[in-house]
């Protein structure tokens, strides 16, 4: 498949994913009420994704494990943790994070 | 007379809910810009990234697939994490549904489409099932209605404004940066940081691993260390 084709596939999927978790409940209209556990388990997965994600594109350059304060993207996003709990603004979390990044750059020349 | 006042507490309280959402739209418009900015970067058409802004609507769930298909992943992992970020909406739906379960059925459709985390807040810290305020489907509708329409334009402006940016600013990091502004927050008790951690750990491990299949053992390993963290807290409390 192209990169055009599977464009269009990823969007249509998400599509449906992403209708499917809004409507679930509301659309048949049922009272039911979620079991602890599986409440737990869809409290749990978000952070576990969004983790998953993060970790890799701040800790890896190149494939390889950089954990040092020359890696731009660690320092980077350490510093936009420290501003999202602090703040819980978005907005000063992507600034911060951004200068933080061009800031370690200019830095190792 | 019935009906004009019927369509009048309609339209005041569809009113009312846009007018209590205005300032959710600080929250709402950055991740739209988001979102529209890493659509074009990861290689969509402008119209591919307008199509997809309208039928997925879901910032953080955009903002993690599209690193996906630059990376050229298979698409069921694309479909699995898009599914695993957005699974907190079902707990969302379950708490709405008993608010709209008399509506007529394109209602509730309408609704579950529009739904997002802001409104839901907003509105459950509002109003209750059974309050007897007939109009509260018209209050979810105003607000989201203002939200939507926020969130596309916002989105549209990413969308046709991201290409004049230089790609030495390394936008696309911009993305990363607003997952974990989503992230932080969900931090809200020891198991889920435990879960994330471990998740976070598995993640890295597994990064070479084909087909990104790392990043579903991740979640699954995240899911599993956050309940056995729970049990573990509940069990030291004596509950």
């Amino acid at each position: 498949m192209t990169g055009y084709w599977l464009g269009w596939a990823l969007i249509a999927g998400a599509a449906v994913v992403v209708y499917f978790t809004r409507a679930v409940f509301i659309v048949p209209g049922s009272h039911l009420k979620l079991p602890p556990l599986a409440e737990r388990i869809l409290r749990y997965a978000p952070a576990a994704a969004l983790a998953a994600i993060i970790a890799p594109d701040l800790a890896l350059s190149h494939g390889a494990l950089a954990l040092s304060a020359d890696n731009p993207r660690l320092v980077a996003g350490v510093v936009a943790f420290a501003i999202a709990a602090a703040t819980r603004n978005i907005v000063l979390t992507i600034v911060g994070g951004m200068l933080a990044l061009t800031a370690v750059r200019l830095l190792a020349g | 007379m019935e009906s004009a006042t019927l369509s009048a507490g309609r339209l005041s309280a569809f009113r009312d809910g846009a007018a209590s959402s205005v300032s959710l739209l600080f929250g709402m418009v950055p991740w739209g810009l988001v979102a529209g900015l890493a659509m074009v970067s990861a290689g969509l058409t402008p119209v591919q990234a307008v199509v997809m802004g309208l039928l997925v609507y879901a910032g953080s769930v955009q903002l993690a697939v599209l690193p996906l298909l630059i990376a050229k992943a298979p698409l069921w992992v694309m479909y699995a994490t898009a599914l695993a970020v957005n699974l907190r909406y079902v707990i969302y739906s379950a708490v709405l549904a008993p608010y709209f379960a008399r509506l007529p059925r394109p209602w509730r459709m309408l609704l579950g489409y529009v739904m997002v985390d802001m409104m839901f807040a907003l509105f459950v810290g509002r109003f209750r099932p059974d309050d007897g305020a007939r109009h509260k489907h018209w209050f979810f509708l105003g607000g989201s209605a203002l939200l939507w329409l926020g969130w596309q334009a916002a989105s549209w402006v990413g969308i046709f404004g991201g290409a004049l940016v230089p790609r030495a600013w390394s936008l696309e990091f911009a993305a990363t940066l607003s997952l974990i502004a989503l992230l932080v927050p969900l931090l809200y008790d020891r198991a889920v940081v435990v879960g994330a951690l471990a998740a976070g750990t598995v993640a890295l491990a597994g990064a070479g691993l084909p087909l990104n299949l790392g990043l579903i053992a991740a979640i699954i390993v995240g899911v599993a260390v956050g309940l056995a963290a729970s049990r573990a807290t509940r069990r030291a409390k004596g509950a």
